[in-house]
């Protein structure tokens, strides 16, 4: 028993340490340079989307990847496999299959076990996977029946590669970087130090707040409203899953779906 | 939790089959589900079963605000919801207090139950361990006492330095770790002290993966106070029930030994009236011979010399008597030491005895140039006495009694050595014991039983030693060691 056995350390490991600051800089840097460029009409506008995604998405995997002791080489090659897919989502809708790599590359580290920590290549039960789906399907469907009720909105299937192009962004980087970040990394270090329900509180104010400020979230207050509302029951929801399942797998499935049911949505 | 769910999608469709809104009557029956989530999940059940109703009907109430505005029906409708979110926190915060207090007092039970007999610490702990451990639902649970300078450990094998079970035994304050550092699911471990009055008596340390709240860290260092004061009940009845075990065995030794001395004193008065009564007879018939009858003079000569034996023989047992009385009242013999010559003594001693017997042979074996000792010369002749009659006594006819002195450094050592039947081997060590006879022996000669107490008093009141060599039918040695007298 530990309690007994072992030596009875005070554990300094401060909440963000390990973060890649350099690598964050780099991004930064890069996403500043390149809107400048984009002002200046050196690049097309959509190169503001692809920066956007490669930077913000791929700093949020970088710390996640790095808080998991896993090499810079790693988190590089994920960021450029971001800036691929986003580049390639750019130029077609199909290339939008290209944010798989991002999600394949996640993968691969994952089965060789070093993403462990995230809960990421631990077993994950099948029970806790359905749960997952159970819990993103009844947030979709309240998504879809009060938002279609109250928002203006409605389940629109017209706009299929669009929809199918957003789905492949969710997979391959918003899903995949915001359930590595905010619960596999962020709310598993927390859950070390505070118990579950100021944890889950620290990583769930903070995933919302990433959408909160993502420039693609529309700003009308009912939507902004809704999002909070959503985003806050989806990330409660998820850190439930990881705490439970020890997987971000669980989470993982509820949020793509969640996200999924979002993606149909349109204006009336 | 299927039942509740149904019946929570059940009301939500018979809202909207209803025609929905905020005000609709059936609203209402959203309690039913939701208390009973409370009674059967506590506050977290309770409080998402409100959660689940509010959002299951939000579709339905929403748009009509959206369509109305914030109406007096809606604003019914929405004191409703939130009458429903208090009722299921509060509800099921009122089940789980409960619930820890009936829980506590079952684990208050089972402590008492697990420390009510007299088992070993080592047993009280192990049962006491296995009774938390179906209660508290940890994973893992040690208790570790203190029993004088050793810890009784109960769920572990050691108690390692710095540990944070060590560190709330020296500390006395309960102790938290958030994170063991174990790999998964955080590991908390919570250590509270086992209090007695003020005091750690030892530690209760749980451990699980997942949160130990303060209300559980708050109930466990109760539980821990409890078992500390338990325990220490359970010790000292138990301490109590030793003691008097103890008393009972001393009280009960303490009897026999009294017995036994009040048997030896009554066997003594027997045999020390007979003893004294053996040379008065002579004395008195031989003296009224004298008085009464004219002898021719070599008759009384020898007449005289058997009143002078009886007579020497009951001052020897007076004067034992004498010394016994002082030794039981806790003082030496008395003593008057010159520096005597230990061959002298001896030649006289076995002169008397060759007079008196002429059944045993006695030789006298001194080495020369003995250093002189610092004695009293009668107790010295006393002391061989006593033993030259002893090797006569328990000695077959015609086997030699042999006496001896040697120089030691620092000392002589008389040896009084006979070929008798010897002293068995259990009763060596009590022949010293006033009034003890050697059970052979009593039936074998006439004694007193005093005569080696006398012998071990009076050579210990010399400063010096006395010890008892004998093998079953390979006769017995006494040797008397003396301290030689300072040279002036």
């Amino acid at each position: 028993m530990w309690a007994l056995d072992q030596p009875c350390a005070p554990r300094a490991e401060r909440l963000l340490a390990d973060t890649p600051l350099a690598l964050l800089v780099v991004l930064a840097v890069g996403a500043a340079v390149a809107m400048l460029l984009v002002e200046v009409s050196m690049l097309p506008a959509h190169a503001v989307r692809v920066v956007g995604v490669t930077a913000g998405q791929g700093a949020l995997l970088a710390t996640a990847l790095a808080w998991a002791s896993v090499s810079p080489a790693s988190s590089v090659v994920a960021i450029a496999l971001l800036g691929l897919a986003a580049t390639a989502s750019a130029v077609a809708a199909p290339g939008a299959a290209a944010y798989l790599a991002p999600a394949l590359w996640i993968s691969w580290l994952a089965a060789r076990g070093q993403l462990d920590s995230l809960g990421l290549g631990t077993p994950v039960s099948l029970r806790a996977v359905a749960t997952g789906a159970l819990a993103g399907a009844g947030l979709s469907i309240h998504l879809l029946v009060s938002a279609s009720r109250t928002l203006g909105v409605q389940v629109r299937v017209d706009h299929a590669s669009e929809i199918l192009s957003a789905i492949a962004y969710d997979v391959g980087a918003n899903v995949l970087a915001a359930e590595c970040f905010f619960r596999g990394a962020l709310f598993n270090r927390a859950a070390r130090r505070w118990p579950f329900a100021i944890a889950a509180t620290v990583a769930t104010a903070a995933y919302v707040l990433r959408y909160l400020v993502d420039p693609l979230l529309p700003k009308s207050p009912e939507l902004v409203a809704g999002a909070v509302f959503y985003l806050a029951l989806l990330g409660a929801i998820n850190c439930w899953l990881l705490a439970w399942s020890q997987s971000l797998v669980p989470g993982v499935v509820s949020a793509t779906l969640f996200f999924a049911a979002y993606r149909t949505l349109g204006p009336r | 939790m299927t039942l509740i769910a149904a019946a929570l999608a059940a009301i939500t469709t018979v809202i909207a089959l209803d025609g929905g809104g905020a005000a609709s009557l059936f609203r209402h029956a959203y309690l039913v589900p939701v208390v009973a989530a409370a009674l059967r999940f506590g506050a977290v059940g309770g409080g998402l079963a409100a959660a689940a109703a509010v959002l299951l009907s939000a579709p339905l109430v929403l748009p009509e605000i959206e369509r109305s505005g914030v109406t007096t029906e809606a604003i019914e409708g929405l004191a409703s919801f939130a009458v429903l979110g208090l009722v299921g926190v509060l509800s099921g915060v009122l089940k789980a207090r409960a619930g820890h207090h009936r829980r506590r007092y079952e684990i208050l039970v089972s402590i008492q139950r697990a420390l009510s007999d007299e088992a070993a610490l080592e047993v009280s702990l192990a049962r006491l361990r296995a009774a938390l451990a179906g209660r508290l639902r940890v994973d893992e649970i040690a208790l570790i006492v203190r029993d004088d300078e050793r810890l009784v450990i109960a769920g572990g094998e050691r108690v390692a330095a710095g540990s944070l079970a060590a560190r709330v035994l020296e500390g006395g304050r309960s102790a938290f770790v958030c994170d063991t550092g174990a790999r998964g699911r955080p590991r908390r471990a919570f250590a509270t002290p086992l209090l007695s009055g003020g005091r750690a008596v030892g530690v209760l340390a749980v451990e699980r993966s997942g949160d130990i709240s303060t209300g559980e860290r708050a109930a466990l260092e109760t539980i821990g106070a409890h078992v500390g004061v338990a325990l220490e009940n359970a010790r000292l009845v138990s301490r109590q029930r030793r003691f008097a075990d103890e008393l009972q065995d001393r009280v009960g030794a303490a009897r026999r030994e009294l017995e036994e001395l009040d048997r030896a004193k009554s066997a003594f008065v027997a045999i020390a009236s007979h003893e004294l009564r053996t040379p008065l007879t002579a004395l008195q018939g031989f003296s009224e011979i004298l008085a009464v009858r004219r002898l021719p003079p070599e008759e009384v000569t020898r007449l005289a010399q058997v009143m002078r034996r009886e007579a020497r023989r009951l001052g020897r047992i007076v004067s034992d008597l004498l010394d016994l009385s002082r030794i039981e009242r806790g003082l030496e013999p008395a003593l008057c030491r010159i520096p005597v010559k230990i061959e002298s003594t001896i030649e006289a001693t076995v002169d008397l005895f060759r007079q008196g017997t002429a059944s045993h042979p006695i030789t006298a074996e001194c080495e020369s140039a003995l250093p002189v000792v610092d004695a009293d010369p009668d107790a010295l002749e006393r002391v061989l006495t006593n033993l030259v009659s002893n090797a006569i006594k328990y000695s077959p006819s015609g086997s030699t009694v042999r006496v001896g002195a040697r120089a030691l450094a620092g000392g002589v050592a008389i040896e009084v050595a006979d070929a008798g039947r010897g002293i068995p081997a259990d009763a060596l060590s009590r022949v010293f014991e006033p009034y003890y006879r050697v059970p052979d022996a009593a039936g074998a000669a006439h004694g007193t039983g005093i005569g080696l107490a006398v012998v071990k008093a009076l050579v210990e009141a010399h400063g010096g030693t006395v010890r008892v060599e004998s093998a079953p039918a390979m006769g017995t040695r006494v040797t008397v060691v003396l301290p030689s007298a300072p040279r002036s």
